[in-house]
């Protein structure tokens, strides 16, 4: 009885036994084809919907191009996922990123230093925007990509309310501007402010788009914090002006009433605000000639012509984590990224601004129609009078304190320059922390 | 006897091992999820660590730079404000409704779950609705304000109202303190407020004497939750600052709550050690006020039964 149940037993074991083996061959014979051709890459970004749809099919692309390199794309990968997964010893081999996280991650050894591999390649980093580019560096050395640009540096204006006003055309100087702020704002009997010309602070406090205006800095490149140099210190008081003019309160309440951007009740498309600060990727279909909204370079000071074309620049980050295990397959991933065909794709798909030089003059872009109300942008973005906020490990918290000091000057609880100094007091020991 | 208590052992240490085995799923998850991260913390509160490169002994270095931090006291200032000013308030109402709940009138069922139906929107979406409710040029709270002659605040961007706005909306979030509370009061005997109203007790002796101290139990299981519930205090006020266009902590970080402070200072600046430390302060905060409100809780909790 026992014979007769061994047998089929060791029948069917080795019947197994020979299945197993040549899957097992099979698996093999084709791990050792395809890993002598193909590395797999882990691609991360924190894309969603359309965005992250115009990622994938770029990633499509490329896999379809060659045979060495299968790149895997991953949307949706918030700034947590990201430092979690990194953190983790389980780090993806490229990663798009808030360009404000690539300083303290790198600082921290989370970021792979990228000056090794672009000097061992052809590639020529002078082709990509310089302000653009310097958001990348830490210590001076690139540490990251930017994939797209992203910037403000134009002035929207409600054409209607323009015209309610008398008011032709743009104000070319921020003198003029707040003269035109005056004209187009409105109260109603009992002092109620029912429509503003503009909040310097809206939709958020921007303590690098100011300063960049004013021609100011956050460093002088060697450590010593500059955030209360006197262009920065006059721009925080030039916003202060806009407080002081209709009152904390007054413009407090109205922000409070105010619609919400991109909905219909937007102020900038009803018109209950008639001017702010302008990005490229900001009511596109209401830009142009039958728009609503007219765009214009920012104004600048008057006293300062040679600051004309400023403007913040704030790049959408590309970088490869010090732990990933295919550095230089995502280097040439990264490169293909960079690649002007593919650039002026993204750009076109995703209206931005492609960060290479040479594709901002190129007809693909330049003459595409969809992307009409992106032309001034695309010129404006070689402007040398661009910049951004340094990178450091301190980053977070710089601009944190910057927001805090900034706030409290607007709103004239105290002056401009004792909330730089303070923040200059607070920061520079940490930037003195940071350098050693 | 010793071969009975030898047998005895035998079968309740088997018991214990089949016991064990049943629990270890929780036991294993209880190990690598809660005790190992909590004992971790501990240690990385001790260090300077950044997430990436290998954390560096501080010693309760962390712990002095918190004396120093303002940050660290205007958070602890405002989170304390919302569990003093927040919670006694909240039980007040929670138990007003309750009581009113608890009248033998028609239709109560249906005031119940009006009442109650608040509770199931998510946090994050009755935020976004007072958001709208306390706008300070068309919200319905200032156009009631108005009507009435009262001032109308402009409560989410005047660092003054922005925690009154919060305890506000959180009068509607009372529903489940207000079932319980229900619970409690149905669990009254009868029998006590027939003897006192034979003793000639009013209404609010009748409350104060029986209804209070009979229903102290569940008053001091939601002071203590309460309590743990205000110091951790994160989403009302992250969904307020992010929605008026500041930086976490709302206008003049007067929304900077402890638990915001902590996430920034983990998530944005990296400081992981620090972070860890703060996290050990509001241990030992919760820990501290949960004591207290033990310790005192013998003077005005009555357990039925009991003396």
């Amino acid at each position: 009885m026992q014979r007769n149940m061994t047998k089929p037993f060791k029948l069917g074991r080795a019947a197994s036994a020979l299945l197993l083996a040549s899957a097992l061959g099979v698996s093999a014979c084709s791990d050792a084809t395809s890993s002598k051709e193909t590395v797999e890459i882990q691609f991360w970004n924190p894309f969603t919907g359309d965005t992250a749809a115009v990622v994938d099919d770029i990633v499509e692309k490329y896999n379809a191009s060659q045979t060495n390199i299968s790149v895997k794309s991953l949307s949706n990968q918030d700034p947590q996922k990201q430092l979690t997964a990194i953190s983790g010893g389980n780090a993806p081999d490229l990663v798009i990123t808030y360009w404000n996280n690539v300083g303290p991650w790198s600082e921290a050894g989370a970021v792979q230093n990228l000056e090794a591999l672009v000097q061992s390649s052809d590639f020529d980093a002078s082709r990509i925007i310089p302000a653009a580019l310097d958001r990348m560096k830490v210590d001076g050395e690139i540490h990251g990509f930017p994939i797209s640009m992203s910037m403000a540096n134009k002035l929207f204006y409600n054409k209607k309310a323009f015209a309610d006003a008398g008011l032709a055309a743009a104000p070319e100087t921020l003198e003029q501007m707040f003269e035109y702020a005056k004209r187009l704002t409105k109260k109603d009997d009992a002092g109620n402010i029912t429509q503003i010309g503009f909040i310097p602070d809206y939709p958020w406090i921007d303590n690098v788009f100011w300063p960049i205006i004013f021609g100011g800095s956050w460093d002088d490149g060697n450590g010593k914090l500059t955030a209360n140099q006197k262009a920065n210190v006059d721009s925080i008081a030039y916003q202060a002006l806009y407080y002081q003019e209709f009152g904390v309160d007054g413009i407090n309440k109205f922000k409070s009433g105010m619609g919400q951007m991109n909905t219909p009740q937007d102020p900038i498309i009803t018109g209950d605000l008639a001017m702010m600060i302008g990005w490229e990727n900001w009511y596109n279909d209401k830009r142009g000639e039958n728009g609503e909204i007219g765009v214009a370079p920012f104004p600048y000071p008057e006293a300062r012509p040679e600051l004309k074309q400023s403007g913040m620049v704030s790049p959408v980050a590309m970088f490869i984590p010090a732990k990933s295990k295919h550095q230089e397959e995502a280097w040439e991933f990264m490169q293909y990224l960079l690649s002007e065909e593919v650039q002026i794709e993204y750009a076109i798909r995703n209206k931005t601004i492609p960060v290479l030089l040479g594709a901002l003059d190129n007809p693909e872009l330049t003459e595409n129609e969809s992307t009409a109300s992106l032309k001034e942008f695309f010129e404006s973005a070689k402007s040398p009078n661009l910049n951004g906020f340094p990178n450091s490990i301190y980053i977070n918290e710089y601009l944190q304190a910057l927001n805090e000091e900034t706030e409290k000057a607007i709103k004239g609880q105290i002056s401009a320059q004792e909330a730089m100094d303070a923040v200059v007091a607070k920061m520079q020991p940490k930037a003195d922390a940071a350098k050693k | 006897m010793t071969g009975n208590a030898i047998g005895i052992r035998k079968r309740e240490r088997k018991r214990l091992l089949v016991g064990l085995c049943f629990i270890s799923p929780w036991l294993i998850g209880l190990i690598l999820f809660q005790l190992y991260p909590i004992l971790s913390s501990f240690y990385y509160s001790m260090t300077n660590f950044n997430l990436f490169q290998p954390p560096e002994w501080v010693g309760f270095g962390n712990y002095a730079e918190m004396v120093r931090d303002e940050k660290v006291w205007l958070s602890l200032y405002n989170t304390l404000f919302m569990a003093v000013f927040g919670l006694f308030p909240h039980l007040a109402f929670a138990l007003a409704i309750a009581l009113l709940l608890n009248k033998n009138v028609r239709g109560q069922s249906v005031y119940r779950t009006i009442y109650f139906l608040p509770t199931l929107v998510p946090t994050v979406a009755a935020t976004l609705l007072w958001m709208w409710l306390l706008n300070a040029q068309y919200g319905l709270i200032n156009e009631l304000l108005g009507r009435i002659g009262l001032p109308q605040p402009v409560w989410l961007l005047d660092p003054l109202w922005t925690k009154p706005s919060l305890i506000m909306m959180g009068f509607w979030g009372t529903g489940t303190t207000t079932i319980m509370y229900l619970a409690a009061l149905q669990e009254v005997p009868k029998l006590y407020y027939e003897a006192a109203e034979i003793d000639g007790a009013n209404a609010w002796h009748k409350f104060r004497h029986i209804t209070l101290p009979a229903i102290s139990p569940m008053t001091l299981f939601h002071v203590i939750m309460g309590l743990i519930g205000a110091l951790q205090l994160f989403t009302q006020g992250y969904v307020f600052t992010e929605g008026n266009g500041q930086a976490m902590g709302g206008p003049e970080n007067s929304l900077l709550f402890f638990a915001i402070y902590l996430y920034q200072t983990a998530f944005s600046f990296l400081k992981m050690g620090y972070a860890s430390a703060m996290a050990w302060l509001l241990f030992l905060l919760v820990f501290l006020l949960t004591v207290v409100v033990f310790k005192t809780s013998a003077r005005w909790v009555y357990y039925g039964g009991e003396r």
